[in-house]
């Protein structure tokens, strides 16, 4: 029986013990930071990990994250320094510093969150704001969000936060100027078109010009060549002709006239007149042939 | 799909291992589990003590039970794919690997289990649909997120995969230092594929520089994430379509039609050029073969005639006087053999009789051109 009640009294014991550490024990997570208030007054901050220890009670711990954090922001408008319009959509990423001024400013993340949000936006606007569209796009996007984030991470001190990095998301024409790239892009494309379509018809022709120019000078010269054979012969002809009929030119007369009358005085489209009295006739009427004096040869 | 990453961070599977969840919890550290615990635990008591009747002993072994059981709770396992990383009141202790392992038991030590090993994967511009009809996963187009706007201020259609994975040895990193690893990735994925677009004209991306896109885009990533030390390796950047938008593809398709275009009528005009050239050098070489031939044909006609005149001339040199008058003889020969003759004796005065003395001879030449050849 006394056993009992020892054991029931140890139990009992063990039981208040258990509930005393438990309310005089707090765990701080790897992720977090703790905030021990003191009956409503923050008395001090646990950053490092473990167990600690508070008054039973009185004392309350706030554990907020140390984690790096998001922010997502809602695209917006932003007019560039041309005047053109941009759909922005930027996020932040940010870690809380301070945790005992971030719960005294903002209290919780959503507070934080929507107040950096606010910031974040008129940074934009404002950094954004003195650059063209083509810096924002193009040239100096990496610097425009840092200096974005240098911003917001000044205004965010007071908040006892950090900005790690600001990154725009996206960067893009409204839907109505959509349309008018569209518009522009598909001009281009037609004028690149033509452009290749006028080319190719270009440099066709210029192929079959010079083509047509290669054969005529082929042929041109081919000709030129041949005439110039052809010369060549002649002049053979000429000089093969002078060596032989050199040799006795008065024979060569005779020889060629003969040639001549027999080849010219065709057959049956001559007709002659001929009086009997030609050398030819020289027997006709006398045997003994004698040449006339006054006769042609 | 393996990895979809759906639990919502590495938290997803910690069940409820502790105030993780989003927002400071300002009720302080009061895990409900405790004192669950110790209610079952005080009911328990009282159940087995309905009257107090038992012994001391009895009271004992039941608490040496008790704490044996609560001792085992501490076993986990830690599947291969994954890595552990134990809690000892929160704060980061140690690493542990597949297998079984052991923590002390809960309050004092607890341990989260991340898939270090699974590959995840996050898509810009799409998402794969997963649809039990059909083998192949459906792609769902994503307009505001794939449209991007280039350099020169056009406007291109981009879908890319990110994978990554959980950084070896920067599991402590991914664990505790960021909050969204998952969603970083993503938002960090679209920063840098518009950033690496933004800086380049629509032509080259649309052309040939993928590969340099996906360097630069893996590049900038995880220049970034380590920047904030997520603890997350990017493994692959793989562009999966790089499109004019939808609204304008029909005048990029033109302009490949254009080009295509330019290509024919160059062929069409070089196989002109090849049939218009050899043509002329055909015709060419037919003109020089003439000239040849006419050259050849008159040199040896020359030589022919050159040579029969020296062969006859060799023969009259021999007796000239006969010679000529033979061949004179012969050519009138053949001359007044084909021809029509008329006769007219010129000397009739003084030849013949005088019987027709003053008469003129009529030549009909009219007439006898009109039938030639008729009185032969």
């Amino acid at each position: 029986m006394r056993l009992g009640i020892a054991g029931g009294v140890i139990v009992v014991l063990a039981v208040i013990a258990a509930i005393i550490g438990y309310t005089a024990l707090f765990t701080v997570y790897q992720t977090r930071v703790a905030l021990v208030v003191r009956l409503g007054n923050p008395v001090r901050v646990v950053t490092e990990p473990g167990l600690n220890f508070k008054i039973p009670l009185i004392d309350s711990v706030i554990s907020i994250d140390k984690r790096i954090l998001d922010l997502e922001n809602p695209s917006q408008e932003v007019i560039a320094s041309d005047q053109k319009r941009l759909v922005v959509d930027a996020f932040a990423r940010y870690r809380i510093k301070d945790a005992l001024r971030f719960y005294q400013s903002v209290g919780s993340i959503e507070g934080a969150n929507s107040r950096l949000s606010t910031l974040m936006n008129a940074a934009l606007r404002r950094v954004l704001g003195e650059a063209t569209l083509t810096h924002v796009v193009r040239d100096d996007r990496a610097a425009l969000m840092a200096r974005v984030r240098e911003q917001l991470d000044r205004e965010a001190a007071a908040f006892g936060i950090t900005v790690i990095d600001v990154r725009i998301r996206r960067a893009d024409l409204p839907a109505e100027n959509s349309q008018a790239v569209y518009d522009r892009m598909k001009s281009e494309r037609k004028r690149e078109a033509t452009e290749f379509r006028a080319q190719g018809s270009q440099r066709g022709q210029e192929i079959k010009a010079r083509a047509d120019r290669d054969a005529i000078v082929i042929v041109a010269e081919a000709q030129s060549k041949g005439d110039q054979m052809r010369g060549e012969g002649e002049a053979e002809r000429n000089r093969i002709f002078a060596e032989a009929f050199s040799k006795d030119p008065d024979f060569f007369a005779f020889w060629r006239s003969m040639q001549a009358y027999e080849q010219g005085l065709k057959r049956s489209d001559t007709r002659m007149v001929l009086k009997p009295d030609s050398d030819f006739f020289r027997y006709f009427a006398d045997p003994n042939g004698k040449p006339r004096e006054d006769g042609k040869k | 799909m393996p990895w979809s990453n759906q639990g919502g961070g590495p938290w997803g599977s910690g069940g409820s291992k502790g105030p993780w969840g989003s927002g400071p919890q300002s009720s302080g550290p009061t895990p409900p589990d405790l004192e669950e615990l110790l209610r079952r635990s005080q009911d328990k008591l009282k159940s087995v003590l309905p009257g107090g009747n038992l012994g001391g002993r009895g009271v004992l072994l039941i608490l040496l039970a008790a704490i044996f059981v609560w001792g085992l709770s501490g076993f986990f396992r830690v599947e291969p794919d994954e890595q552990g990383a134990v809690l000892r009141f929160g704060q980061y202790n140690r690493d542990a690997y597949p297998g079984l392992n052991y923590h002390l038991p809960y309050p004092i030590e607890t341990v989260l289990t991340p898939k270090v090993t699974r590959v995840n994967r996050i898509d810009i511009g799409m998402r794969l649909i997963e649809d039990p009809r059909r083998p192949t996963p459906q792609i769902r187009d994503i307009p505001e997120e794939s449209l991007m706007l280039t350099g020169d201020e056009n406007i291109v259609d981009v879908d890319v995969s990110v994978f990554w994975l959980v950084k070896s040895g920067g599991v402590a990193d991914y664990l505790f230092n960021i909050q969204n690893p998952e969603g970083t990735v993503k938002a960090v994925a679209e920063s840098a594929m518009r950033e690496v677009v933004g800086r380049s004209d629509i032509q080259p991306i649309l052309t040939g520089a993928r590969q340099n896109i996906e360097t630069a885009v893996h590049d900038l990533m995880q220049k970034t994430l380590d920047g904030y030390q997520a603890g997350v390796q990017v493994t692959q950047v793989q562009l999966q379509k790089v499109d004019p938008p939808a609204q304008v593809i029909d005048s990029f398709r033109e302009v490949q039609a254009a080009r295509a275009d330019l290509v024919r009528l160059q062929n069409e005009a070089e196989t002109y050029a090849n049939q218009k050239v050899p043509g002329a050098r055909g015709d060419a070489a037919k003109i020089l073969q003439d000239a040849e031939g006419y050259r050849s044909q008159t040199v040896a006609e020359a030589t022919g005639q050159a040579s029969r005149f020296t062969k006859v001339y060799e023969e009259y040199k021999k007796a000239p006087g006969v010679t000529r008058l033979r061949l004179y003889l012969e050519t009138m020969e053949r001359v007044f053999a084909g021809t029509d003759k008329i006769i007219l004796d010129s000397g009739t005065s003084t030849q013949g009789g005088g019987n027709n003395a003053g008469v003129v001879p009529v030549l009909p030449l009219n007439e006898m051109v009109r039938k030639p050849g008729g009185s032969q």
